[in-house]
């Protein structure tokens, strides 16, 4: 069958999205591949197309659970049967059930953790798998921030022989990075894919402002004055907390958005959106994992993101509909300290490695050091991975290094920022790619008609008014 | 809400315990002494409401009946109620939690209920996929049982449950706002539900206030429920195994079982071949956690009274100081009399 009829039989789709036939073409010809796709563009589908035709199962290693419980539950929406989780939240008895009849699945998804349990390289090793993604492949390289020591060892796992094509993805991935999962992985010349990373209806604005005050002023202004549904992102939960509830206070639908809302907060905030309930979120960065909304019109960063990669990938949330969007970046003179700040802030210090030792030598378990709160989950996985392999002077290099990398992320995102020349140019430069042509109101220092692009806001939108329980509770269940 | 049930834990608690222990009853600490305090001061409706509650939090509200000169708290954690903080304790309304019989447990219920109003909900708008709002696989099993045995294929669950759920409403003693609080973290096709901290905003209160109210309504609907099984096949079925069994150590509960087969505690004595002492243990802890076990047998009204009035004229629950005052009085008797609580 052409991959096309396979494309709508097993998902409905007519065509394919930029990037997927090539990838999926790779992989059926057992080549290696990386694919650097954004999230919302169809990543996920390069792995699951294969599998129709493949006959053998796809196994998917994938870092993050809440990620893989929503590939798992996309397939099911599909109405695949055949996938299974296999991860730390099964029984034991759920777990042996699942090792036995392992072959049957068609969809493997489990954790680099599970990987390397004896039990489960066993099983892996006796199946022919068809395929094996390394999903969120970023993970690997280990000077990012979601640095997962346990990627680098399931690397060994991976170069043994008779192995099957290996798939890694990634949203976001600079030279360096991709260097790093080719070398860990030990991919033999693969494939390499990346989506052209220009968005032209995504205007790039700048304002400069003098400072907090001055910022916070332009911020409450524009977002009163214009139309939404937006996302402003900003550097830290107190943050969020509090531009939503002074824009609240003007009668702007928001809604912050962050890690230490439940579940079901960020469900029913995302869900809110979606819906049109609210105009404007204001988010850290922990926005945007899952959310599909085609219709965001303004994406305002508050603070400077950490790095490129990141910016473009939150500002890639805006226009999914292919209208005009406006993406705009606020700077006051020496945010660039605050986000460095930030950046390092969840690194491990070398305090923290002498503290390491001098638990170590008082015979307790350096995982105290995460108990009492002392560093972050990030911190410790990131220092216990280096010290149990090399000497204490050898890892304290090691994070000076890292320290320094960060510092120049954030150096690179501020040259974005003070470039005179077009900006659109300079980002898409940096990831290797050259620009095709500009699209009119192209960037701040091209010019933009913000009149133009700017809807003014619709103030009659009013706030959604409770219903009483009673009707609440009949639309709840008869839809009426 | 939350000052004010902290308000009655520590009026209960007065000059006897530490601060803490009233973080340990809220929290749901299964020691010993938090259990044991549980029954000495009557809290069983307060434990475990908050079992994530942080110590910054509890500690803020501390601070603030401090300042505003409720409570004096020692060096040592232990504290006494100013006459202020009485008068405030004596202003708060009853509750109605019921946090012994359910620890938590009233969330599952609510993940249950929840995403089946959300399968029910998208089946009615013949929407096949969504993404469920429960993410525990447990969760998910369980409801996907449920749903079959109610032959939710056929169409008509939605309006008996719609049916029990109005049915159970209407009677509920508990204000409409409450109801209307419960209903808005349900979500459906095109009907997202609420934030806490919209549904706060909203009632102009704080979040962990609101979390409170939606506890006590959870409460007072699983009792009833609990209490007209019959009447709810639907909301019962979905509160199965929830209710926490009273907690008896297995060695009472086979002495509860003879006593109430009707023989006398000194026959159980000879018939278990243990010692009159780890019977009369026995016998405290049915004081403590069964709320049916009378102690009339073993004690006289007038009995019990006099132990209170001594309680509260000397101002404490340690037994030796009790036992002096009524040296007519066994400590076995005492510890009845302190175990079942004041009525
Ligand atoms: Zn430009």
């Amino acid at each position: 069958m052409e991959l096309e009829q396979l494309l709508h039989k097993h998902f409905g789709y007519s065509s394919f999205r930029p990037g997927q036939k090539e990838v999926i073409e790779a992989l059926l010809q057992e080549q290696d591949v990386i694919a650097l796709l954004p999230t919302g563009m169809g990543k996920s589908l390069c792995y699951q197309l294969p599998a129709y035709t493949l006959e053998k199962p796809v196994l998917i290693v994938s870092p993050l659970l809440s990620l893989m419980q929503d590939q798992v539950e996309e397939l099911k929406r599909f109405g695949e049967k055949r996938v299974v989780a296999l991860n730390s939240f099964l029984s034991l008895t759920e777990k042996r059930y699942v090792l036995h009849f392992l072959e049957q699945y068609r969809f493997i998804f489990t954790s680099p953790e599970m990987l390397l349990q004896q039990q489960v390289q066993e099983k892996l090793a006796q199946m022919k798998l068809g395929l094996i993604v390394v999903d969120e492949a970023h993970c690997i390289s280990q000077w990012g921030f979601d640095f997962r020591p346990d990627y680098l060892r399931i690397g060994d796992w991976l170069s043994r022989e008779n192995r099957p094509p290996i798939l890694a993805l990634s949203a976001t991935a600079t030279k360096k990075v991709v260097r790093d999962i080719r070398e860990t992985l030990s991919l033999k010349a693969p494939f390499e894919f990346m989506y052209n990373v220009d968005r032209p209806n995504i205007h790039l604005g700048r304002v400069v402002v003098e400072d907090k005050a001055d910022k916070a002023r332009w911020l409450m202004h524009h977002v009163t004055e214009t139309a939404g549904p937006g996302i402003l992102y900003v550097s830290s939960r107190k943050r969020a907390q509090q531009y939503s509830e002074a824009l609240l206070q003007e009668g702007v639908r928001v809604a912050a958005y962050h890690a230490g809302y439940g579940v079901e907060d960020r469900q029913f905030i995302q869900q809110q959106f979606i819906a049109g309930e609210l105009d404007w979120i204001v988010a850290t960065n922990a926005f945007g994992m899952g959310i599909n909304k085609l219709d965001i019109r303004q994406v305002i960063h508050e603070s400077m993101p950490a790095n490129i990669a990141n910016y473009m990938q939150e500002i890639g949330r805006a226009g999914r509909d292919g209208h005009s969007a406006l993406a705009i970046l606020l700077y006051a003179e020496g945010d660039e300290e605050l986000a460095k700040f930030v950046v390092t802030g969840d690194l491990p210090t070398l305090h923290h490695v002498d503290r390491y030792q001098e638990l170590l030598s008082q015979q307790i378990q350096p995982i105290q050091m995460l108990k009492n709160g002392e560093l972050s989950e990030t911190a410790f996985r990131v220092l216990d991975y280096w010290l149990q392999r090399e000497s204490s002077e050898q890892v304290k290099v090691r994070l000076n290094h890292l320290a320094l990398e960060k510092y120049n992320a954030v150096n690179e995102m501020l040259q974005i920022i003070q470039t005179k020349d077009c900006i659109r140019e300079h980002l898409v430069g940096y990831f290797g790619q050259k620009l095709q042509k500009k699209p009119e109101n192209c960037c701040e220092n091209c010019g933009i008609h913000y009149d133009v692009i700017k809807k003014v806001r619709l103030k009659e939108k009013k706030k959604v008014e409770m219903a009483t329980w009673e009707s609440r509770l009949q639309q709840l269940l008869m839809g009426n | 809400m939350f000052h004010q049930i902290l308000l009655q834990i520590f009026q209960k608690l007065n000059k006897e315990r530490t601060i803490s222990a009233a973080y340990h009853v809220l929290r749901g600490k299964r020691s010993g002494q938090t259990i044991q305090d549980i029954g000495l001061f009557q809290l069983h409706q307060y434990f475990g409401l908050l079992p994530k509650l942080s110590r910054t939090t509890f500690d803020e509200a501390v601070n603030l009946f401090m300042q505003n000169s409720w409570l004096n708290v020692q060096e040592s954690g232990h504290f006494y109620m100013e006459t202020l903080g009485l008068q405030r304790a004596q202003q708060t309304p009853t509750f109605f939690f019921d946090g012994w019989h359910y620890r938590g447990n009233e969330h599952v219920f609510f993940a249950r209920l929840s995403l089946i109003v959300q399968s029910l909900s998208h089946q009615a708008a013949a929407v096949r996929t969504f993404s469920p709002i429960s993410r525990d696989t447990m969760i998910q099993a369980w409801v996907r049982t449920f749903l079959q045995a109610h032959h939710y294929k056929e169409g008509h669950l939605q309006q008996q449950l719609l049916t029990e759920c109005n049915h159970v409403l209407t009677i509920l003693p508990v204000s409409d706002a409450s109801k209307q609080l419960v209903l808005y973290r349900l979500s459906g096709y095109q009907l997202p539900g609420w934030t806490w901290q919209q549904l706060a905003d909203e009632r102009k209160e704080t979040v962990l206030d609101s979390q409170l109210a939606f506890i006590e309504t959870l409460h007072i609907l699983l009792n009833e429920v609990h209490q007209k099984i019959d009447d709810y096949p639907l909301l019962g079925h979905v509160a199965e195994g929830l209710k926490v069994k009273i907690l008896l150590t297995d060695s009472a509960k086979q002495t509860a079982q003879l006593y109430e087969q009707g023989y006398s505690m000194e026959q159980i004595v000879q018939m278990r071949k243990l010692k009159q002492s780890t019977i009369e243990d026995h016998f405290v802890e049915l004081a403590m956690y069964e709320p049916n076990f009378s102690i009339g047998p073993f004690v006289s009204y007038d009995e019990a009274q006099k132990v209170w009035q001594a309680s509260k004229q000397y101002q404490t629950k340690k037994l030796k100081i009790l036992h002096e005052a009524l040296n007519d009085m066994s400590y076995f008797q005492l510890r009845l009399v302190l175990a079942k609580g004041e009525v």
